[in-house]
C-alpha cells in the first residue's frame, strides 16, 4: 500500500517525532509507514485521516486496485 | 509551521510505564524462583509448610507477571506489536522443534549430560531476544 504521509508531513513541517506523538504511536512506526515497509491498521488510518483533515484514501492508496484501474482505463 | 498537540499521556510515556511495571514483576518473579531453588535448602531445611509457601509465592508472582507482560503488549502501537507477535511465533516454532529432539537425546544418552528444562527456557529468551532484535532492525 502506497501513502502520502511523508508529503503531508513535510507540507505542515512535522518532524517524525511530532507526528508520532500525534499519532500515540513510536517514531519507528511512522517511518515504516512512510517508508512502505508496514501497513498501518484501520484505526491508526482513521487517526492520521482525522488529524489530517483527510479521508482515509487521500492519504493511503491500495496499489493492487490503481494497477487493476490503469488495466480497465490504460 | 503548523502547532502538533500531543494526546495526554503520550505514547513513550505510556510504554515507559509498562516496562518498568513489567521489570518489577519480571525481577519479584526471579527473586521467587531463587527463593524456591535455594529456601528449602539454605533457609528453612526443607520444612514442608515453608516450600508449599514459597511454590505460592512463585505461581502468584509468576501470574502477576503474565498479567504485566499481556498489559504491555495491549500498550503496544501496531508495528511493535507486529514485532512481538512474529518473536513469539518463532520463539514457540524453536521451543517446540528442538524440545522433542532434545528429549529424545537424553533418553537414548546422546548427549553427555541430562537434558534440563532450564536449558529450553536459556534457548527460548535468546532466540525471543534475537527474533526481536531482528524485527526491531527490520522496520527501523
Amino acid at each position: 500500500m502506497k501513502n502520502r504521509l511523508k508529503v503531508l508531513r513535510a507540507e505542515r513541517d512535522w518532524t517524525q517525532a511530532q507526528l508520532a506523538d500525534a499519532l500515540n504511536v513510536s517514531r519507528q512506526t511512522i517511518n515504516a509507514i512512510e517508508t512502505g515497509k508496514f501497513d498501518p491498521s484501520l484505526p491508526l488510518a482513521f487517526r492520521a485521516a482525522r488529524l489530517f483533515g483527510l479521508r482515509i484514501e487521500e492519504i493511503f492508496h491500495d496499489e493492487d486496485r490503481l494497477d487493476h484501474a490503469t488495466e480497465i482505463n490504460p | 509551521m503548523n502547532q502538533l498537540s500531543p494526546p495526554e499521556g503520550g505514547y513513550q510515556s505510556r510504554i515507559r510505564a509498562s516496562v518498568i511495571q513489567l521489570f518489577r514483576w519480571c525481577g519479584a518473579w526471579a527473586g521467587s524462583c531463587a527463593l524456591l531453588a535455594f529456601g528449602p535448602k539454605f533457609l528453612w531445611n526443607k520444612a514442608l509448610v515453608f516450600t508449599l509457601l514459597a511454590i505460592g509465592i512463585n505461581v502468584c508472582v509468576g501470574i502477576g507477571t503474565i498479567v504485566a507482560n499481556k498489559k504491555y503488549l495491549e500498550e503496544l502501537d501496531d508495528l511493535q506489536r507486529k514485532v512481538h507477535l512474529n518473536s513469539l511465533a518463532i520463539t514457540v516454532g524453536v521451543a517446540m522443534i528442538v524440545a522433542v529432539p532434545y528429549s529424545v537425546m537424553d533418553s537414548y544418552h546422546v548427549i553427555p549430560f541430562h537434558a534440563d528444562v532450564s536449558h529450553l527456557v536459556v534457548l527460548m529468551c535468546l532466540t525471543y531476544g534475537a527474533a526481536n532484535l531482528y524485527g526491531t532492525w527490520r522496520y527501523r
